[in-house]
């Protein structure tokens, strides 16, 4: 039963048990692209997804490319991620390596990735990977001045907030995401009339929704994580709020939303990078449908940002690139067309510039797309500029 | 403000109540082996996991899909207190109190792991014990009855007598008479199914996830530790005051300053009155 329901999850399992998975393809020399990511932990599901995005790139080469990859587990601890780096490149010679979304695990991982010259792939939100002077670090999933800036926008310009209450999470995650809203609020000219560090633990978020009403806030800006994002939102609805509610990427993922009723996500609308399930053009839309039929599961923006970014190392390879030196100046110096989004460096590794807002429209679980922020740090039109 | 606190006593007693029945088959178990489970938080999310898994099955629309699936939890968790008893104390029983909890933190992580591995690791919302009904208002009735119920048991049955001599003195037990085997495995299966009831009640109250035992499991001791060692109202009182912390104190100061004197009122307990504040039960802490 229960591996019937979490299939992705028994998937990971066997990719846990089976080492050096070799995809189909030619009988090429074979390049090998390991996946390091938080399969249990606190960071679990977003590991998951990670790891089944890295899977399904890996598993669908372009033609005439062979790659052998291991899935390790890096859980919640930087020695356990820095051990599962150096195992890999220990055991070969990889071209490139999908790693955790969880940044302290990459401020651990990027030196010894950076000795090796090998590059790391990741959606980590953690604005210091990628400010640290190496250049192997590269991140496909859009960082908090591009998400939190679309976030902050759409409550001030589309939602007419003056006085939103910010509810944050107390880890890095949540700290990172709160000073970027509160810098982009201070730019729109509006100053939160609550700001209220929550606590991964805390069940109740009564406290932090009656502190924003008695603030005058005319509107909720979130920063959690997945559990305690639906617990806020079930909990506002609850208590007849009335507050609009634009929350972090955690709400966009279809196992936060599972979490709540249609009617309790009436009107909640959220960030992030992409929304496979609400996209409508073909190449997301075969996107789900392949994570689907694999996988069992739905997709989410982590699996297609961790898959446009696996997808680049192969096109990478398939134009040449043979060495990590080279997987890593291509990936430095090419644009690429992901499924999610266009992706190209801002010199420091940043690959994602765009962000989207999603709603929910209190019928069903699967939000719309309702705008969508292109290029929010200017990067594509400096890279375009210059290519001109 | 004063009008706020009123309308936040409801959820400060549900999320109080909550505790309280995680930290109820903690308690028992304490009482019954004078041994730290430090995997009960484990069996708690466990027993959330079960309740998903079984209420998946039923057909939508189901009357009371909890109490349909109470019995089926009951059992699984009551065999999984069990099966943590012949794999973590057992083995264990004659040997220092360390090697019980560090062997209780292994099967809790590997309980986290078993549940992420095999049903995923995503949050999942269990069943309301009865639709249409207020679950705050559930948790607290079912948390009154199970205290009273355990304190009954461990203060007025001949079990509960039995319990407490095996915990004392399993030798002594033993020569008058006391089955101390069978005693230890149902007071685990008891704290099981105890810690069943409490995740399948938290399940729908505040959602399910793999990681969430140490977190509960962190409450439990806390509560535990300012209610008195052993103490199963200590326990119920000390899982409220952390309920007043976390709600009632956090709505004026906030919640970094609630958790902040939280732990303050706990190094004062541990400082000024080390035996909890209503005593310690069980005097063998770990």
């Amino acid at each position: 039963m229960f591996c019937t329901r979490g299939a992705t999850a028994c998937a990971g399992l066997i990719a846990l048990l089976v080492p050096a998975l070799t995809s189909p393809g030619s009988a090429a020399d074979p390049v090998r692209m390991d996946v390091l990511v938080p399969i249990t932990g606190f960071l679990a599901l977003e590991g998951t997804a990670q790891r089944n995005g890295a899977v399904l790139a890996l598993d669908t080469p372009p033609d005439g490319i062979t790659v052998t990859y291991d899935v390790a587990d890096t859980a919640t601890s930087p020695e356990v991620a820095v051990n599962a780096l150096r195992r890999s490149l220990d055991r070969g010679n990889p071209v490139a390596i999908a790693a955790p979304i969880f940044g302290t695990q990459m401020l651990a991982m990027a030196p010894i990735a950076g000795r090796a010259g090998v590059p790391l792939l990741t959606v980590s939100g953690t604005a210091e990977i990628t400010r640290m002077g190496l250049d192997i670090v590269f991140r496909f999933f859009p960082g908090d001045d591009v998400v939190k800036v679309a976030q902050a926008r759409y409550a001030v310009e589309e939602l007419g907030a003056k006085r939103p209450a910010i509810l944050y999470q107390t880890t890095a995650y949540g700290q990172s995401g709160h000073e970027h809203l509160v810098e982009t609020l201070a730019e729109l000219g509006v100053a939160p009339v609550l700001e209220e560090a929550i606590d991964p633990g805390i069940k109740d978020m009564s406290p932090a929704l009656e502190r924003a009403k008695a603030a005058g806030a005319d509107l909720l800006l979130l920063q959690l994580h997945s559990g305690p994002t639906a617990l806020t939102v079930r909990q506002a609805q609850e208590r007849r709020l009335g507050l609009p509610i634009v929350a972090g990427s955690a709400m966009h993922q279809p196992t936060t939303a599972a979490l709540l009723e249609p009617q309790q996500l009436r009107g909640v609308c959220a960030e992030t990078a992409s929304s496979p399930i609400s996209d409508h053009r073909p190449a997301a839309k075969a996107f789900t449908k392949a994570y689907r039929d694999r996988f069992d599961a739905e997709p989410d923006a982590f699996a297609l940002g961790q898959y446009d970014g696996m997808q680049m190392a192969l096109a990478a390879v398939a134009d040449g690139a043979e060495t990590a030196e080279q997987v890593r100046n291509w990936l430095a110096e090419h644009t690429f067309e992901g499924v999610a989004m266009t992706y190209v460096s801002d010199g420091t590794g940043n690959m994602a510039h765009d962000a989207l807002i999603v709603c929910y429209d209190g019928e069903s679980r699967v939000p719309v797309i309702t705008k969508r922020y292109g290029d929010v740090d200017g990067v594509l039109a400096k890279v375009g500029a210059q290519a001109k | 403000m004063i009008e706020t606190s009123v309308h936040l006593l409801p959820s400060t007693i549900a999320l109080g109540a909550s505790y309280a029945l995680v930290a109820l088959g903690f308690v028992l178990v304490i009482n019954a082996v004078g041994a730290v489970n430090f995997a009960h938080g484990e069996l708690v999310m466990l027993g959330g996991v079960i309740a998903v898994g079984i209420a998946s099955l039923l057909p939508d629309g189901m009357a009371a899909p909890g109490l349909i699936v109470l019995p089926g939890v009951l059992l699984a968790s009551a065999a999984a207190g069990l099966g943590l008893a012949a794999l973590a104390y057992l083995p264990l029983r004659r040997a220092p109190p360390v090697n019980v909890f560090i062997s209780t933190i292994a099967v809790g992580l590997i309980i986290q792991h078993g549940v992420t591995a095999g049903f995923g690791p995503e949050p999942r919302v269990g069943p309301p014990l009865v639709p249409d009904v207020d679950q705050s208002v559930m948790v607290i009735v079912v948390a009154g009855a199970a205290i009273a119920a355990v304190h009954l048991v461990l203060s007025r049955s001949q079990f509960g007598r039995m319990l407490r001599a095996a915990a004392q003195d399993p030798d002594m037990a033993r020569a008058v008479g006391v089955p101390v085997g069978l005693t230890i495995a149902a007071s685990f299966a008891l704290a099981g199914a105890l810690a069943g009831t409490a995740g399948l009640l938290l399940s729908n109250q505040y959602f399910v996830t793999p990681s969430d035992g140490a977190n509960l499991m962190l409450k439990a001791y806390i509560a535990v530790v300012i209610g008195g060692w052993g103490r199963v109202w200590g326990a119920a009182a000390g899982a409220v005051l952390i309920a007043v912390f976390e709600t009632l104190i956090a709505v004026w100061l906030s919640y970094a300053v609630a958790e902040l004197a939280l732990y303050l009122a706990v190094f004062a307990v541990l400082a000024f009155r080390p035996q909890g504040l209503f005593g310690e039960a069980e005097g063998r802490r770990a």
